[in-house]
């Protein structure tokens, strides 16, 4: 396992750079740049900012520069240090560094990611199992039927809807923003019904699947009791596909949603992903791509360590 | 893997999830902020000499005080820090020089008294090449020696400060390092390689670095460069500037600043209650640095608010500053800016009640909207236009200009299309400049474009090349160019139209690889001026490759013409060449709309969408029965 581990902290770090290496170029070859604005600028104004963000030098530079910074190495004057990862200035949001920007969006929305999801999983696993015990009759069309629609759905008119619903018609909800518990609930609800229908579907399936296999059928056999077979035995089973589509599943819900965050005001990373690159705000967006990368190589390898533990066959190598 | 491990699994993953829920359901709850506006996004700075946007001016204005304010209603100047603003008191004979005296009892937040000192340290700040305001034309287009200090300019000659590179922080430009004074004796430029050929901006900057300046210091000759050649005897300087005292700005004592102007300038008092030329607080700035004198719990502000807390892309609270000079007439104790950018959401949270004033509501909704108590629509002074690149055939024919402007039915793009009470633009000035008669491009008339067209040798559009319609992705932008698109096809001309997402399409209109790009512009000050120097030739909003020495003459006349009317009368006869020739077509002049709840007192709709936060108060007897 620690041979795992540290092979797997190694495939990171390359991961990383490649990730590093590839936005930062992709970024700079659009056109366009950070400081240009309807008003234009004159030259000798546009090179002074140019000089402030080092966006003057040469790309090699810039580049090694930028990838010392993010590797911890290099302070903002250029100098040697060793710390954590500095992913330099926000050239759009000009008072905050990149660092306190993601600091202070995460926890936004990683609490309303985990919200969601914990509804989405609840509620999917308990239909997903109640559709397959009960396969064919009125309760798994009519879960099935509601999971495919959430699916479906996109999820800026879910929240229409929802909005429509719960805040103008009954008047339950606030309408957007941040503050207390019951402004997370509309969001919540819709970035996790997908989730809930997804799950629901790959519960099923999967419980469908175990159910017909041989060593379900010798748990009957001894005589297990059916509640017995269905937690200790086929659930765990099923529970392979959930957990692998969980994974980039939970890097994508708590590193947030563009459109959740845009309907209802949450000041989360959502927005940053698409915001930043349309900015050029270079050092924005890599500061989230970063992230997610980290976020979502954490939780595969997270899965992967579930797969060991659920399934006796498989090994960590 | 281990049982132990296996066993524990489900256990820890349990708890883990447990533990996330109530971290994630564990908010404190915020009580409201007494009055609520949607500021439409996350302010991009908060450092006045860095800013740019209305967003940022809200902010910046309820955080500092200048020499004035504008009134709420009709946007005159009125005394901030300046105790008066009547020309008599404060503007010499030959109306170049204006001497303001400072109010005495005004105070940082930090307890030090407000002077003159600094306002000459920030406007200083503001100006310094480094800073790289994009406003500083406010102030380095009118005072003497302004743009000299701002651009670097310095001759033999010049009284001349330098700034040695031992800064104590690198990458902050104040603390400054140390300073020389001097006079420049002579200044030694390398030879150009190659002369041949043109150089660009720059490379002809690139160039001034390695200039070596000779400046008599203390008695001395010194040998300084930006960028000093190996082996001489020249040392490093971080800048040779005009000296500051060369500047027409002095602090004469601490209750005294005068400014001197290069020439007469009737809207000068409402450049100096723009936001940009506030003061700030030299120690909080050379203490913290930029961006950390900024944060919260730094700054130090002398206006009638302070920052209480800022949560990025959320909100800023404001709270009401105790020792602001004019304390008593603030009604508000709490301030909430909302940086809400999606004007749906906007509208949502208004009309439930958790905002109170609401700027731009969704154009889908205003034929809704209009009506309402709470309403308000005014004519602003901004315009919505387009660019055509003169530089490129036909468009250099100032026929096929005038033919395609003429085609253009603007009635019915206001009137079927926007629907929210813009009005059509034949000129570049709005019309909400009262004191100014505006020059009218020739209004629609199909026929009359056709004549035109044939007379350019295109008769029915034959011979004509297909054009290409430039604007930036908004559906708003896209209607008016079909509409646009279908008024041109009538003349014959094929049409093309292209959508680039925003920051591509100010790159694409700046290297002039459009043939007709939209653009909008804002005034800056209440004065055709803003509009109009625009178009000066090569000027750098130009853009759009025309240029014409008439024009430009009349301009530069109106700028050092004392008499206000006859001003006014050259700007019209400049804007008659440019409508003449129309190297921009004007198509609507906005109208700014705001939501107001009708509880909030003191909001008035006015030209420039200005609305101090000062003069606003909530009726509360009013607010609750509203909200029953």
């Amino acid at each position: 396992m620690i041979r795992f581990l540290i092979r797997r902290l190694l495939w990171f770090l390359l991961t990383l750079w490649t990730v590093f290496t590839v936005s930062f170029f992709l970024m700079r070859a659009v056109p366009g740049g950070p400081f240009e604005g309807e008003r234009n600028t004159e030259t000798a104004v546009k090179q002074a900012e140019e000089r402030r963000y080092r966006i003057n030098q040469p790309l090699y530079q810039q580049y090694a520069y930028h990838l010392g910074m993010a590797a911890g190495v290099l302070s903002e004057e250029g100098k040697f240090r060793l710390g954590f990862p500095d992913l330099g200035p926000s050239y759009r949001i000009r008072d905050y560094s990149v660092n306190q920007i993601i600091a202070q969006g995460l926890p936004v929305s990683a609490s309303l990611g985990i919200l969601a999801l914990t509804f989405g999983l609840v509620v999917g696993l308990v239909a997903g199992i109640i559709a397959s015990l009960r396969r064919q009759s009125w309760a798994d069309t009519s879960v099935m039927l509601l999971a495919t629609t959430g699916m479906a759905v996109p999820n800026f008119w879910m929240a229409g809807i929802c909005i429509i619903l719960f805040v103008f018609m009954l008047p339950l909800f606030p309408a957007a923003g941040w503050g207390s518990l019951s402004h997370l609930v509309l969001p919540a609800f819709c970035l996790g019904a997908p989730y809930a229908a997804y799950i629901a579907r790959l519960t099923r399936t999967g419980m469908l699947e175990v159910l017909h296999q041989d060593y379900i059928r010798t748990a009957y056999a001894k005589g297990l009791p059916a509640r017995r077979v269905i937690m200790r035995h086929a659930l765990k089973g099923a529970l392979l596909p959930v957990v692998s589509f969980l994974g980039p599943a939970v890097a994508g819900i708590l590193t947030g949603s563009l459109v959740i965050e845009k309907v209802f005001h949450l000041s989360g990373t959502g927005a940053y992903f698409v915001e930043a690159a349309l900015q050029r705000d270079y050092t924005l967006a890599m500061g989230v791509v970063l992230v997610y990368t980290v976020v979502l190589y954490t939780m595969n390898v997270i899965v992967d360590i579930c797969y060991a533990v659920l399934d006796p066959r498989i090994k960590l190598q | 893997m281990p049982q132990t491990i296996r066993k524990l699994f489900l256990p820890t993953a349990i708890s883990l999830l447990v533990v996330a829920v109530l971290w994630a359901t564990s908010l404190g709850t915020l009580p409201s902020a007494e009055f609520t506006f949607n500021n439409g996004t996350e302010v991009k700075s908060l450092d006045p000499a860095q800013v740019t946007g209305s967003p940022e001016g809200r902010i910046v204005h309820a955080l500092f005080d200048g020499l004035y304010r504008p009134d709420p209603k009709t946007l005159e100047p009125q005394p901030a820090l300046a105790l008066s603003a009547n020309p008599d008191e404060i503007l010499s004979s030959d109306g170049k020089t204006y001497t303001f005296s400072l109010r005495r009892d005004a105070q940082w937040s930090d307890g030090t008294a407000v002077t003159a000192e600094d306002f000459r340290w920030s406007w200083q700040r503001l100006l310094h090449p480094e800073t790289a305001s994009q406003y500083h034309f406010v102030l380095s287009a009118y005072v003497v020696n302004a743009d000299k200090y701002n651009a670097g300019i310095v001759d033999p000659g010049d009284r001349v400060e330098i700034e040695l590179p031992d800064r104590p922080r690198d990458l902050q430009l104040y603390p400054r390092g140390t300073m020389l004074s001097g006079k420049l004796l002579e200044i030694q430029r390398p030879p150009l390689a190659d002369l041949l050929r043109e150089l660009s901006d720059d490379e002809k900057a690139e160039q001034k670095r390695k200039w070596i300046y000779t400046v008599q210091v203390d008695g001395q000759q010194r040998k300084f460069s930006q960028q000093p050649p190996a082996g001489q005897d020249v040392e490093r300087c971080l800048h040779v500037l005009l000296n500051f005292n060369q500047v027409g700005i002095r602090a004469i004592d601490p209750y005294t600043l005068q400014v001197e102007l290069k020439n007469q300038t009737p809207y000068f008092l409402y450049l100096m209650q723009f936001y940009v030329t506030v003061p700030v607080n030299r120690e909080c700035v050379e203490k913290f640095g930029y961006p950390d004198w900024i944060r919260p719990e730094n700054i130090v502000v002398n206006g009638p608010f302070q920052i209480e807390f800022r949560r990025l892309r959320d909100r800023i609270r404001l709270k009401k500053n105790p020792l602001y000079w004019n304390k008593d007439a603030i009604a508000l104790n709490t301030v909430d800016a909302l940086a809400v950018e999606s004007s749906t959401t906007g509208l949502n949270m208004y009309l439930e009640g958790d905002v109170d004033w609401m700027p731009s509501p969704p154009s889908e909704v205003i034929p809704q909207l209009e009506g309402r108590e709470d309403y308000h629509a005014m004519s602003s002074l901004s315009i919505y236009f387009y660019r055509v690149n003169v530089t490129r055939e036909p468009f250099d024919n100032p026929l096929v200009r005038m033919a395609l402007s003429r085609a253009i039915d603007r009635e019915r793009i206001c009137r079927a299309i926007l629907r929210a009470g813009q009005e059509p633009a034949y000129s570049l000035v709005p019309p909400v400049l009262t004191n100014y008669v505006a020059a009218e491009a020739p209004a629609y008339d199909l026929e009359a474009a056709r004549r035109l067209l044939a007379q350019a040798g295109y008769p029915g559009g034959r011979g004509l090349r297909s054009i290409e319609i430039l604007f930036n992705t908004r559906s708003d932008h896209r209607k008016v160019a079909e509409a646009i698109q279908q008024d041109w096809q009538r003349l014959g001309v094929d049409v093309r139209l292209r959508n680039l997402e925003w920051q591509t399409h100010l790159a694409t209109t700046r290297k002039m690889e459009y043939d007709v790009a939209r653009a909008g512009w804002i005034g800056d000050y209440p004065d055709p001026n803003t509009f109009l120097d625009l178009f000066v030739t090569d000027g750098v909003q130009n853009e759009t490759g025309w240029g014409n020495p008439d024009f430009d003459r009349l301009i530069d006349r109106a700028t050092r013409e004392p008499d206000a009317a006859k001003r006014m009368q050259i700007l019209h006869e400049a804007e008659e060449i440019i409508m003449g020739e129309l190297p921009v077509l004007p198509i609507y002049f906005y109208v700014s709309i705001n939501l107001v709840k009708p509880y909030v007192n003191g909001f008035f709709s006015n030209s420039q969408d200005l609305h101090p936060l000062p003069s606003i108060s909530i009726d509360p007897l009013q607010k609750k029965k509203l909200v029953k």
